[in-house]
């Protein structure tokens, strides 16, 4: 092992392999860098950096290609610290498509000015680039620095507008819970690492196997108090997880950020954010509780152990070298060549109980939470805060029963891992359509309170018509694309035999019609107040068309089903194998 | 180009376009330009363009005509006439014809020769294209369908009734432009004693137009007899709105009921000929057609007059069954098999039908006198004529397109449409029925004083001389005389249409002098006179009723040769003439000639603006020429004319009399254009139409006789004619007056019996449907769902006191959260070791 | 096994990251000055720290199940991180001063229900 030949090994597997696969997220740093840059150089301040940015996110959204994602196979970039697969490509599309959509949006909406829009921008843009890493990560490390590149630029967008008071305690609520959840988070890292002897999530779960096999081979307290902590681990790591999800009752943070952050922040937080939360929920789910099956090798040129030589597959090592320090990183144990992929995947049952249970109890209270505490909002962003909350509850759902079906049958899985791909696809424009007419009414109109939104028809009844109709997707109603979504997400719950966890599904979704209709009742029935301001707000107008445009998918999404299905299929395609 | 498309997609666009206009004016109304005044520009467009259409319709007819054949025909005709002046004039034509021609058509000849042995019976059917366009439905053997027969006689009277009805369009649009804005009428006292003030309905009167054209044109194309009735029906409703358009009137109101009712009357004889023909025939279509299966079925036609027996008249096999069903029932019950009997009963069926029962003939006869009674309602023959006279309430433009050239004459046209299936006897009460028309009409309009009731009954009394024509055997004579009296006669409403316009009233006693006044109008209808009563220089050239009512009188003189039983059939056709010369020029002289009878009306009149009288023009040009045989164009009735190719099968020959009447002869219509016919029937039509014109002029036009003293002279006959033969109030006594009695019982046993019942058992409904909703429904149903909903709300309100607000507590809940999970998964991992 | 007698091993590092931890959450939980949360905030990701470092110990841990390297690069990204999400946070109570006059997060309270 010679340092130049490592070095030569490294510098092609990042030049090479890497890099390459990497390009999206590139992108976005080149893009930040330049907006930074621009700035300081003369003349840089006359230039909107919106422009910047939408060139940047729109190289990212080519890059984020291949389109046709069957070509893709698993392959971990960057020794292993993330991992390239349909899954990761099919999210880089997805956020770089918000990345464009949400940019139009601010910018049609001017919350921020020419002055600071770097800063904003900047912002948005490395938030983006952590969501792009949790989407990808393949390492707990990564896990960890992906949820924090995600979670900081959040903490200052929630507090973007300094001159209002609601703006700053909602950044400090925001700050201080997610940096709580995230130290949570950490130190649930560090007793799984430490137990299972590594932080990559492919070999975690070949050690999990093996311990799980040692402990019903041999049965006993030791093993007993060794899954408890592990079970601890896994537990406080889904605080962490739980926290982005804003899952019930790590949920604390959403209503107060929503109400206090501005609607567009709330777009993005609700979409793009949970969007990167489950991927990274099905990334950790599915490495610490499955093992896929023989991917693509890497093969460096020079055989492995240099400095920091992991093990790309697995069942590759070689003997430990106690003595020196600067070399052999994981050892594979002995016993590792001896379980088959297969024989791990059934010892890891177990864990896929606890998690799929750990996952089923949290979207059930998270979804009924979220759907019950909306009732009595009179804030139409607190509204969708819980909105919000209630909706990641069903998103979770199909996350337990692909754990579950894991074992059982992995095509349902992958089924089921797709349809959190279509549901988040369909969230998309949901909610960024629903911030969108928040967003553009608070212009116009200067109030976010639903009681003020009264007889609305009356002054723009395009505009309460599309606001209605994604009201009514949020819900669920056929044949609008809300209701591909949850059906969905209710088949993959079928498939899995998860009963209790579709009737309560069913239940909430049916508790849920009551105050979104009531926006919608308020909007349309109900009459005008005298004291209103005239205002003018017409589809005809360019808001009125980003609105338009956004709720067009929702309802036309019912004829292109099919296609939405294949794409997430193959996205979820390589995920267990 | 095949004709055969091509026709019916002409036609078939001609007929939609009325339709489409009535649509958008029904539509858009008031709002074509100011009060609705481009609506008569999309009306006249629409009947413009299906006029143009008509036109390049019997362009394609012409052109796709089979030429050789024609000369075939005669020669063969005539080698079976028995006269020998006309063998050698037909031999004659035919040694010319044949000259020029190769010697193709020599051989072709030869053959038509051979054949020719029954060559008295031989006629080929005349060359038509019929078929669907749209299946409404099939239920069982019943197949409605909207379909098309298409022969020369569609052709020529598509072109007929566009041209005219276009013509009275332009005429409409100067007439009616007093609806174009609020009108005061006269004619309706309201109860305050005051003058009805209306807005104009200039649209509505164009949309009824419309409508009316659309539905003729139906009547016309249509290829089965249940679309005849069809739009027998709307062309009914058409003249009900048409004649009640000034509807606040009492007496166009009742006018237009009358109208509607009466025909009624006749359309329920036209149900029982139409059961009668399905019963029996099991087919609706006039011509032949393909089944869904692909099998050629026989239209009404071919199985009334089937190819095998020369297209003679034939009592049909289904007629034969229907009627002989004892027969039928013994023979199935005696074979028992179902295809065994099927061909016993089919050995059978000559039998049954040439026997001495004659089976079947009866069913026809039906058929034919059902289908001739709507006829008889339609075209106002007696005994339901009295509805014309009243029906000239309606505008002048109404009476002289509906009730003089189309309408009515839709009864004519569906008698020689439907000619074949008449036997000889429906033939004789068919021409008894129009002479009896002829006469009782003539007579009435020697009195009558309002120039549309003239007019009116002049319409009546000339549809009574073509009802005879065709029962006597005078098919092309009769439709002739229809197509050039639609001419001259909608020439003459429209001309007392400008009349009444300048001089404000109808009566013609207030009339006179008028040419002075208005020369177009004077003198176009001295040229509609002159056409009706058949005017013109024998034997070398008149105008167009000439040619028809020598036609239809020479017919007449061939029958009564041949029948001399039925002579009074001819003497009705030549007093009528004479009747009818009398009191169209006692129309003209009174109007226009002499000195005027009323001074303030004299100096009112005035001639009508050009957008009305060149309409005259253009029909007096018609009513002049339409009968010439012009080289170049197409002649009507020639030998080689368009009605002549529209002669329905079998009818060129002599008919002898069927099952009912052997003696009687129908004579072949060719005949009747013989020198010892011709000669003597065309001087009696001028002695007669030059007596009648005389008469005239003795009373009214050079007033020697003052017509005051033969009034006096006359007295009873005078009010009998006046009072039109107590025809209304005789139909008050036995109808009327009956039948209210009997509406006033039901309506009596309806409001006591059956509303008290039916509001009972309501009133019931709702007591107990009450009570539940009080008892049931709110308190438990509504009750259980709305406490569940508040439950809901509740714990709903409850959850959001979770959230404090406070970051401490938020941060104190994630610890407490993620213990109370770890407890929880601490608890219930065990047991669930073993995982799945 | 009192861990006061025996010689230094892997789990002293574990009570010691632990007890850090904990007080980092009490301190996140009770404190009424921003800044001081945020002390807390500190508290717990160096626990978690000292944590990931005894892990990485071959000698600690154990030959076959070390972290090794990545152990130690864990705790230096986390530093880093740490860094700089207080940077942000200061500046997020920086401007909440702005708003409010005062670092105490009770008065945070405006935003609830």
């Amino acid at each position: 092992m010679n340092l130049f030949e490592q070095l030569d090994a490294y510098l092609h597997d990042t030049l090479h392999v890497s890099l390459p696969a990497f390009g999206p997220e590139l992108a976005i740093c080149a893009t930040i860098l330049l907006m930074l840059v621009i700035r300081v150089l003369p003349g840089g301040n006359r230039f909107d950096s919106f422009y910047v940015a939408l060139v940047g996110m729109g190289v990212a959204l080519w890059w984020a290609a291949p389109w046709d994602a069957h070509t893709v196979a698993r392959q971990e970039i960057f020794t292993g610290l993330l991992v390239y697969d349909p899954w990761t490509a099919y999210f880089r599309g997805f956020l770089a498509t918000f990345a464009l959509l949400f940019l139009i949006f601010c910018k049609i909406s001017g919350i921020v000015d020419r002055e600071d829009s770097p800063d904003f921008y900047t912002l948005v843009l490395g938030g983006l680039l952590g969501m792009c890493l949790m989407a990808a990560s393949n390492h707990l490390l990564m896990v960890f620095l992906g949820v924090e590149m995600a979670s900081v630029p959040s903490y200052v967008l929630a507090g973007i507008i300094k001159s209002r008071r609601d703006s700053s305690e909602a950044a400090l609520k925001y700050a201080v819970y997610g940096a709580g959840t995230a130290g949570i988070m950490l130190y649930g890292i560090s007793l799984l690492g430490g137990l299972l002897g590594s932080v990559h999530l492919p070999t975690m779960a070949h050690r999990l196997a093996e311990l799980l096999m040692a402990a019903e081979n041999s049965g006993g307290d030791l093993a007993q108090g060794e899954l408890l902590v592990l079970a601890l681990g896994g537990l406080m790591l889904a605080v962490g997880l739980a926290f982005k999800l804003s899952a019930v009752p790590f949920h604390f943070w959403c209503p107060d950020v929503f109400e206090g952050a501005t609607a567009e922040v709330n777009a993005f937080l609700s979409v793009a954010s949970k969007a990167a939360a489950l991927a990274l929920l099905v990334r950790v789910a599915f490495g610490m509780t499955s093992i896929p099956t023989p991917a693509v090798e890497v093969e460096p040129p020079v055989e492995v152990a240099g400095f920091f030589a992991v093990a790309d597959e697995p069942v590759e090592g070689e003997s430990p070298s106690d003595v020196s320090a600067s070399t052999a990183e994981a050892e594979t144990p002995p016993s590792l060549e001896t379980l088959s992929p297969e024989e791990a995947s059934s010892a890891l049952a177990p864990a896929r109980t606890y998690v799929a249970g750990l996952i089923a109890l949290l979207a059930a209270i998270t979804c009924t939470f979220g759907n019950l505490a909306a009732y009595g909002q009179t804030n139409i962003k607190r509204l969708l805060a819980y909105s919000t909350i209630a909706h990641a509850g069903y998103m979770m759902m199909p996350a337990a029963a692909a754990v579950v079906l894991i074992g059982r049958d992995p095509v349902n899985a992958q089924q089921a891992v797709a349809s959190i791909a279509t549901y988040v696809g369909i969230y998309l424009f949901m909610n960024l359509g629903a911030f969108a007419v928040i967003a553009f009414l608070r212009n116009t109109m200067g109030s976010e309170e639903i009681a003020d939104y009264a007889g609305l028809v009356r002054k723009s009844p395009g505009v309460v018509v599309c606001f209605a109709l994604i009201l009514f997707s949020l819900v669920g109603l056929p044949p609008l694309a809300g209701f591909l979504a949850k059906f969905e997400a209710f088949a993959a719950l079928a498939n899995a035999e998860m009963w209790t966890l579709l009737a309560i599904g069913g239940l909430n979704t049916v508790i849920s019609l009551f105050y979104y209709l009531r926006v919608v009742k308020v909007m349309a029935m109900s009459p005008e107040p005298d004291h209103r301001a005239p205002f003018r707000f017409s589809l005809v107008s360019v808001p009125g068309a980003y609105v338009v445009a956004m709720t067009l998918p929702l309802v036309v999404l019912i004829l292109g089903w099919d296609t939405l299905q294949r794409l997430t299929l193959t996205a979820a395609s390589r995920l267990l194998s | 180009m095949n004709p055969e498309s091509v026709l019916p997609a002409l036609l078939g666009l001609a007929w939609l376009l009325p339709l489409a206009s009535f649509a958008i004016i029904v539509l858009l109304g008031r709002r074509l330009g100011k009060e609705g005044v481009l609506a008569s520009y999309v009306a006249t467009s629409a009947i413009l363009s299906g006029f143009v259409l008509s036109a390049i319709a019997m362009l394609v007819w012409l052109g796709s005509a089979p030429a050789p054949e024609e000369h075939h025909e005669d020669e063969s005709h005539a080698s079976s006439t028995v006269d020998a002046p006309l063998v050698v004039r037909a031999q004659d034509a035919g040694e010319e014809h044949a000259a020029p021609v190769d010697a193709e058509h020599d051989d072709h000849a030869a053959e038509h020769g051979e054949e020719d042995h029954h060559a008295g019976h031989h006629a080929e059917p005349p060359r038509s294209y019929s078929g669907d366009w749209y299946l409404l439905g099939e239920f069982g053997d019943l197949r409605i369908s909207i379909g098309y027969y298409v022969d020369a006689l569609t052709v020529t009277m598509f072109c007929m009734v566009t041209f005219i009805a276009t013509c009275i369009h332009f005429y409409a649009v100067g007439y009616m432009h007093d609806e174009l804005h609020d009108v005061d009428d006269h004619e309706v006292t309201l109860e305050d004693g005051g003058h009805l003030h209306r807005r104009g309905r200039f649209h509505r009167f164009f949309q009824y137009l419309s409508l009316f054209c659309f539905s003729m044109l139906g009547i016309v194309i249509a290829g089965n007899i249940a679309m005849v009735f069809v739009f027998w029906e709307l062309v009914g409703v058409c003249s009900y709105f048409l004649i009640g358009f000034y509807f606040e009137r009492h007496s166009a109101s009742c006018a237009a009921n009358k109208a509607f009712i009466v025909n009624r009357v006749g359309d329920f004889g036209m149900i029982i000929g139409l059961m009668a023909l399905w019963g029996s025939l099991g087919t609706f279509s006039f011509g032949d057609w393909t089944d869904s299966e692909g099998n050629q079925q026989a239209g009404i036609f071919s199985q009334v007059r089937p190819e095998e027996n020369e297209y003679q008249l034939r009592t049909p096999d289904g007629m034969v069954r229907a009627a002989a069903s004892e027969e039928v029932a013994q023979i199935v019950a005696e074979t028992g098999d179902l295809e065994a009997s099927e061909t016993a009963i089919a050995e059978q069926i000559p039998e049954w039908r040439d026997g001495p029962e004659h089976y079947g003939y009866a069913l026809l006869v039906i058929a034919g006198l059902g289908i001739f009674c709507g006829c008889v309602g339609k075209s106002a023959q007696f005994p339901l004529h009295v509805w014309l006279p009243d029906a000239m309430e309606g505008p002048t433009p109404v009476s002289a397109l509906v009730h003089s050239a189309t309408m009515v004459a839709a009864g004519v046209y569906l008698v020689g449409r439907f000619f074949p299936v008449f036997t000889p006897e429906v033939l004789l009460a068919i021409a008894y029925i129009g002479a009896i028309t002829l006469f009782i009409a003539a007579t009435i309009a020697i009195v009558a004083t309002d120039i549309k009731r003239v007019l009116a009954y002049s319409t009546v009394s000339q549809l009574g001389y073509m009802m005879l024509a065709l029962g006597i055997g005078g098919w092309v004579a009769g439709m002739f005389h229809l197509i050039t009296h639609a001419f001259f006669k909608s020439l003459l409403f429209m001309g007392s249409g400008s009349v009444i316009h300048a001089c404000h009233t109808n009566e013609m006693t207030k009339m006179g002098g008028l040419r002075h006044k208005m020369p177009w109008t004077a003198y176009t209808m001295l040229v509609g006179c002159l056409a009706i009563i058949g005017a013109g220089i024998p034997f070398v050239i008149g105008f167009s009723g000439y040619y028809s009512k020598d036609a239809i009188i020479e017919q007449a003189l061939s029958f009564t040769n041949e029948n001399p039983a039925h002579r009074i059939l001819f003497l009705a056709a030549a007093g009528g003439a004479a009747i009818t010369a009398f009191y169209m020029f006692r129309l003209w002289f009174m109007t226009f000639a002499g000195p005027p009878r009323d001074e303030r009306v004299y100096e009112h009149a005035h001639e009508s603006p050009k957008v009305m009288y060149l309409p005259l023009v253009v029909l007096s040009v018609f009513a002049i020429g339409v009968g010439w045989q012009l080289p170049g164009l197409p002649s009507l009735a020639g030998n080689t004319g368009l009605l002549e190719q529209a002669r329905p099968a079998g009818t060129l020959a002599n008919v002898e009399g069927g099952a009912w009447l052997p003696e009687l002869t129908i004579p072949d219509e060719h005949l009747s254009h013989v020198k010892e016919i011709k000669i003597p029937a065309t001087l009696i039509a001028f002695s007669t139409a030059l007596g009648g014109v005389f008469f005239a002029a003795v009373f009214y036009g050079w007033r020697l006789l003052d017509p005051e003293d033969a009034r006096r002279q006359f007295f009873p006959v005078h009010r009998f004619l006046l009072h039109k033969w107590w025809f209304d109030e005789l139909y008050e006594i036995i109808f009327i007056r009956p039948a209210h009695v009997v509406a006033r019982l039901a309506a009596g046993v309806d409001k006591n019996a059956f509303d008290r019942l039916i509001d009972g058992t309501a009133t019931f409904v709702r007591g107990v449907s009450d009570q539940v909703d009080r008892s049931i429904d709110r308190p438990v149903v509504d009750g259980l769902a709305n406490k569940l909903a508040q439950w809901t709300y509740s714990l709903g309100l409850g959850l959001r006191v979770a959230q404090t607000g406070s970051i401490r507590q938020y941060v104190m809940f994630i610890v407490v959260g993620t213990a109370a999970l770890f407890l929880l998964v601490s608890f219930f991992w065990n047991p669930t070791w073993a995982g799945n | 096994m009192n861990l006061l007698t025996e010689p230094v091993g892997l789990t002293h590092y574990l009570v010691v990251g632990a007890v850090m931890f904990v007080t980092g959450a009490v301190c996140m939980a009770t404190k009424r000055n921003a800044l001081g949360v945020l002390m807390g905030i500190e508290l717990v990701l160096n626990g978690a720290n000292l944590n990931f470092v005894a892990f990485s110990s071959p000698y600690l841990r154990g030959s076959s199940v070390f972290l090794g390297l990545d152990g130690q690069l864990i705790a230096l990204f986390v530093i880093v991180l740490a860094a700089a999400e207080a940077a942000v946070a200061l500046a997020i109570t920086l401007n909440f001063y702005n708003n409010h006059a005062t670092v105490d997060v009770d008065e945070a309270d405006r935003l609830k229900g």
